[in-house]
């Protein structure tokens, strides 16, 4: 690379010396004066109608419930998506005459600490007449079934038909295999959860709120909505955030509530979500049902696909990805890297009595590459081949490339056989295999399996628009300002929260200006100071805003070129840009000197200056509005305890191609995160509900993540094919870690479990149900020996 | 009805008199009375370990001790850090090995690794799992930070050779 | 998540605790380290009017050996029962227990007192000083008395003390050269509570030949039939009836999961 520390150097980052001294600044650290402090007061049950909110009357008023929101005219959160025959939900800040799942906020209580809120919050009593609860999708879609919305039809908010005709694929494919595969509701579980400082600025007149969001733009967008005020009167600012995975990525009904108390009453006030609410009440994500069917030839060639699909959308329709998002995007994305020609999918986005979902890290793909792995699996043992032979049988190969799949995805670059073909030279398969038949001398059962996957990343306007939700990406801008001293201030309307992008973006401009590092400082996440954006989502960043701070770059790069080769007189054609200096010749001028003629001795200036001087906004967007497809195959090797049901990760691959790398470190640190999200998806995270819908798991001792100890030491090797679209050639890495390794351990489980004969197909993949699975081989096998010796 | 205390104690080296009330805790009197915002708080209830500090020298939950008790104690923050020998060496191996993202969970790794640094000097990476076992991070995947406490570990063993 | 408000008051002297705690006007509780009653009180699980913190009662954090017999103080923390500077009268049992509780930040705060007047059934030390064959002294307004851990804790969350108690101490005998232990727990994530826990004492020149099945749900199980012990005894049928009658007793995957908890504490002892 041109640059030390440009595109593709591993640079230490810029955001650590702040954070490493604890002198970050999250929404939880600001306090203002006079600020007071916010608990909620939520439904203890998932279905009921309100008769009444009883609140004692020394406290009347420090509690505000909806009917105070309302008669100032505040709206429910809509989020409407333009697919046909979307069912559209309503849903107030706090509920108005219904609660439709546990945890839902009814009342509002203010005190001087949030210790006295919740004191007051514990007064309030909730009157409820209890309805029937729908807690189950597969049970709320039976016709019956008592309605979530009772002016609806039914509970679905959506139902999805892609592909068309298979029944000739079906009635003559050599193999058929069908499965029933299940993924759990999950908690996303940032560190830090959500909080918002809500104040008026009696100056500027606008209504600040200090959010812990991934998306400050679209926040206030949908403030908007529902407040009734101009955007010009509203200001969202995201502080240090402490990491999102997709829960920071919407509008809260705290945070319209926090808004309208900020603007009605006389003192600014804070909400810090505790991590109870964020388990009990928010942050649900990933509850995927399938009955899915693949057909193949005698060699295990893919021949088509038919699968149907439930995703439990929870209440209400979220702001701005709506409740169809997921279930929407498995439909389209369900065929995965591979290559075959029929296919068929309906999904069903169900409206049932449980939190709304919210896209988690990956959004449909765990679930959708969980379900697709599984059956390249069982195709494989249907047809005897080791599974990875039959990924390269199906898998798109390179001379492909470009491709456009079954379901009009365009795979941009890449080489997916190789990354299967790497990951399992990497894992030493055979050694394994040679394990396996060898038995282990503690009696614990090995077991490889592999998953691949591809990515759609920063996905453009014709993938939203065809969504028609409250949000479509265009145009990513970024500002870029040299500033009087030679420095470099970069200013984008994403969102970093722990994607060190205060780093990488320093890192493009570098590649492109030559101005060191130390001197190019990121402004983000505050709507007053930077471009609009619909913000950190979907693998987006670099591509995106990453191309937009190049572009820009170049356009005061070529800026400066002209005005130093007038200071340096020579002609602008002549000129170059070397390490932050103008040369023309051996003749040399830093940018420094260049900003100082702009700003200071613009009696310097040649008379046909660019009047726009050394600031400039720039809007980019990729060559194919596709986006990118980042790929990935994963291996591991597992045991397990076939007494306990436990699982121990022995060794764990990845192969992955994200395109360029502007930050290696950068890069491998995203795919470790990843992973152990995808661990805990895997092997622990469960958000469990009963009959009732009430949440059982309400702290981290009955909702598991990931630590040091259940994470192992992940080993990562690159590919590195370029996507031909974007700025130096980058594909987005966000999200990838997380993808497969649910697939990659459940076909691990299984392939350890197979002389057992037994198999587990739902996430989580917990020693109950690995325990069960045993059980219920040992019982069949019990029964079919019986039967064969009558 | 309850009663404020006043308490006296030692918050980075420096002595503090207060009244709190009994029932505050005391990373809530560290973050909100004495504006040390950096001991964050994950969970409330001892499990993340994000809100580790040291009580008279040794890691303890925040979260789950009362002011009230840390009354005649010597408390020490991440901000009580900045001068720490071992500190600065796990700040600047955090850093190479790209041991913090969003940086919410970091103060208390910092604490906890110092702890480990000095009590486990001989560990191997598998020791320094378990003993780090009981703080979470949601963004590294861990293997920044373990890398980064070996690196401190390697070292010091070999400065001390 | 905060607590409800409380009043707090830190006793140096034993009898002065006693008195707090006696009092009938208030609901008064004793805490020592808060790592089982500070996440309780911040979920409003436990809403006392007076918490008595008896740390700075200095009987109460001694550990010292008289003759055949260790005493340990309810207020001692796990990580000094870790870091072992004492006279350890049970050879390594206990330092290698406290190392596998929670984690380090935790033993620095909890007590061992604390954790069995808590009794969690999944706690480390119940099924260990249950195994151990230890006494726990009580104090209170009418003084001391002395029972077996066996018979303190009672149920879930639910223990032999009477309102006013408080634990004092514990008194764990010594285990003889030839002592063998055994202790399993199964837990899916280090430091978490255990799902299922056998620990195993055999010490022939004391004639004690004991196992305890823990964390199930309810009070330690002790077992002292030698044939699940030494003989083919620790198998599914026979643990479910000695589970028998706990919550967990018809649960086939709970009763497997203590089986293999215990038959792997057993092997230890036997291997």
């Amino acid at each position: 690379m041109a640059h030390a520390s440009g595109v593709g150097a591993r640079v230490r980052r810029k955001e650590d010396e702040r954070l490493l001294r604890g002198r970050g600044r999250f929404v939880g650290d600001i306090a203002l004066p006079g600020m007071k402090e916010l608990a909620f007061v939520r439904s203890p049950v998932a279905h009921a109608r309100i008769r009444g909110v009883d609140i004692p009357e020394e406290h009347r008023a420090a509690v505000f419930i909806w009917a105070d929101l309302a008669m100032d005219g505040v709206k429910p959160i809509r989020a409407v998506s333009g697919l046909p025959g979307f069912k559209a939900s309503e849903q107030p800040a706090l509920a108005d005459g219904k609660v439709r799942f546990v945890g839902e906020p009814v009342a509002v209580c203010i005190a001087a600490t949030r210790a006295e809120a919740e004191d007051i919050a514990a007064q309030v009593f909730v009157d409820v007449e209890e309805l029937p609860v729908n807690a189950d999708m597969l049970e709320a879609v039976k016709p019956g079934a008592p309605r979530v919305h009772e002016h609806w039809s039914d509970n679905v908010f959506l139902e999805t038909n892609v592909g068309g005709a298979i029944a000739e694929i079906a009635a003559t494919a050599p193999v058929k295999v069908t499965r029933t595969i299940r993924t759990a509701r999950q908690c996303m579980v940032p560190l830090e959860g959500k909080g918002v400082v809500a104040h008026w600025d009696r100056h500027v007149e606008q209504l600040v709120l200090t959010t812990a969001t991934q998306m400050p733009h679209i926040v206030r967008a949908g403030l908007s909505e529902c407040l009734g005020l101009d955007q010009g009167l509203i200001r969202v600012v995201a502080p240090d955030v402490g990491g999102g995975f997709g829960w920071k990525g919407l509008l809260q009904p705290e945070e319209v509530v926090a808004g309208w108390l900020a603007r009605h009453l006389d003192h600014p006030v804070r909400w810090t979500e505790d991590r109870r609410e964020h388990l009990v009440a928010a942050a649900n994500c990933r509850e995927h049902h399938y009955e899915i069917t693949a057909y193949a030839d005698e060699r295990g060639r893919l021949l088509g696909l038919e699968a149907d699909a439930w995703v439990d959308a929870g209440a209400y329709s979220v702001y701005p990805f709506s409740a169809c998002l997921e279930a929407a995007q498995v439909g389209s994305i369900l065929p995965g890297p591979y290559d075959f020609r029929h296919y068929r999918c309906r999904t069903f986005s169900v409206c049932t009595n449980k939190p709304p979902i919210v896209p988690y890290r990956g959004v449909a793909r765990t679930g959708v590459c969980f379900a697709m792995e599984q059956m390249i699996d069982a195709v494989a043992e249907a047809v005897g081949r080791e599974p990875w032979e039959v990924r390269l049988e199906n898998l798109v190969p390179p001379d492909k490339m470009p491709f456009d799949n079954v379901t009009k995805k365009h795979f941009d670059s890449g080489d997916y056989p190789e990354s299967v073909r790497r990951a399992v030279a990497a894992i030493e398969l055979d050694g394994w295999r040679a394990r396996q038949t060898r038995g282990e001398p503690d009696g614990r059962l090995i077991g490889v399996g592999v998953a691949t996957y591809c990515e759609q990343s920063a996905h453009g306007t014709a993938v939203y628009y065809g969504w028609g939700i409250p949000m479509v990406p265009g145009h990513e801008q970024a500002q870029a300002r040299i500033t009087p001293d030679g420095g470099l201030e970069l200013r984008v309307g994403v969102q970093s929260h722990g994607q060190s992008m205060e780093t990488t973006f320093a890192q493009v401009a570098h590649e492109v200006l030559g101005i060191e590092l130390a001197r190019i400082k990121l402004v983000h996440g505050d709507t007053a100071l930077t471009p609009y954006s619909t913000g950190t989502w979907g693998s987006r960043s670099m591509v995106m805003a990453g191309g937009a701070v190049a572009t820009a770059c170049r356009t005061l790069a070529e800026r400066v070129l002209r005005i130093g080769a007038h200071l340096l007189q020579g002609r602008p054609e002549d000129a170059r840009l070397v390490d932050g200096c103008v040369r023309v010749g051996q003749a040399s001028i830093p940018i420094r000197d260049i900003a100082h003629t702009w700003y200071r001795a613009p009696q310097l200036l040649p008379p046909d200056v660019d009047r726009g001087g050394l600031e400039t906004t720039c809007g980019y967007k990729p060559k194919s509005d596709h986006g990118t497809f980042s790929y990935a195959t994963h291996a591991v090797a597992v045991a397990v305890d076939p007494e306990l049901g436990s699982v121990e990760i022995l060794d764990y691959v990845v192969v992955e191609d994200a395109g360029t790398m502007v930050n290696p470190m950068v890069v491998d640190g995203q795919i470790y995160g990843g992973v152990a999200q995808g661990i805990g998806t895997a092997l622990y995270e469960r958000m469990p509900y009963d009959d009732e819908g009430q949440p059982l798991a309400s702290t981290f001792m009955d909702y598991l993540i990931p630590g040091f100890t259940e994470v192992p030491h992940v080993r990562i090797l690159h590919m590195m094919t370029p996507s031909p679209y974007t700025e130096f050639g980058v594909k987005g890495i966000g999200e990838g870690g997380a993808i497969a390794p649910p697939a990659a351990l459940c076909n691990a489980i299984n392939d350890a479990l197979r002389p057992l004969g037994a198999r587990v197909t739902d996430s989580p993949m917990t020693p109950e149900r690995i325990i069960a699975a045993i059980h219920d081989a040992s019982t069949s096998a019990a029964a079919s020996t019986a039967e064969a010796t009558r | 009805m309850t009663h404020s205390k006043t308490i006296t104690l030692t918050v980075n080296g420096k002595a503090v008199t207060a009244a709190v009330e009994p029932r505050t805790h005391l990373a809530d009197f560290l973050r909100e009375r004495q504006l040390l915002t950096g001991t964050h708080l994950g969970c409330e209830h001892g499990v993340c370990g994000a809100c580790t500090i040291l009580i008279d020298g040794e890691p303890a939950r925040s979260c789950i001790t009362l002011a009230v008790a840390c009354d005649g104690h010597a408390v020490t923050t991440v901000e009580g850090l900045d001068g720490d020998p071992v500190a600065a060496d796990l700040r600047e191996a955090f850093s190479t090995e790209h041991g913090l993202q969003c940086g919410f969970c970091t103060p208390g790794m910092l604490v906890s690794a110092r702890d480990v640094v000095l009590r486990r000097p001989t560990a191997d990476d598998n020791q320094i799992r378990v003993e780090m076992s009981g703080n979470l991070c949601r963004c590294t995947g861990y293997v920044g930070i373990v890398n980064a406490i070996r690196r401190v570990l390697d070292a010091r063993k070999t400065a001390a050779e | 998540m905060k607590a409800v408000g409380f009043d707090y008051e830190r006793p140096t002297a034993l009898d002065h605790a006693l008195e707090l705690l006696a009092r009938d006007d208030v609901s008064a509780r004793a805490v020592a380290g808060a790592q089982s009653l500070g996440p309780m009180l911040n979920l409003r699980l436990a809403q006392p009017d007076l918490l008595v913190d008896i740390t700075h009662i200095a009987e109460l954090r001694q550990i010292r050996r008289e003759d055949g017999t260790l005493r340990i103080g309810a207020c001692v923390t796990h990580a000094r029962l870790e870091d072992g500077d004492y006279d350890d009268a049970t050879r390594g049992v206990l330092p290698a227990v406290a190392a596998g509780i929670a984690y380090r930040a935790v033993r620095n705060r909890g007590t061992i007192g604390g954790s069995v007047a808590h009794a969690d059934p999944a706690a480390d030390w119940i099924a260990t000083l249950t195994a151990l064959g230890a006494d726990v002294v009580v104090a209170g307004p009418a003084g001391r008395r002395a029972v077996p851990v066996s018979d303190f804790v009672l149920g879930v969350f639910e223990t032999d003390l009477q309102p006013g108690e408080i634990i004092a101490e514990f008194r764990v005998p010594a285990l003889s050269e030839r002592a063998r232990w055994g202790y399993y727990k199964v837990c899916r994530k280090a430091g978490e509570f255990s799902h299922a826990t056998g620990a195993v004492l055999v010490d022939p020149a004391r004639g004690v030949s004991r196992a305890v099945i823990a964390a199930a749900s309810g009070r330690p199980v002790v077992v002292d039939d030698p044939e699940v012990i030494h003989g083919n005894g620790c198998r599914p049928e026979r643990i479910a009836d000695l589970l028998a009658g706990t919550p967990i007793g018809g649960d086939a995957f709970e009763v497997n999961t203590h089986t293999v908890a215990l038959k792997r504490a057993i092997a230890q002892v036997t291997a």
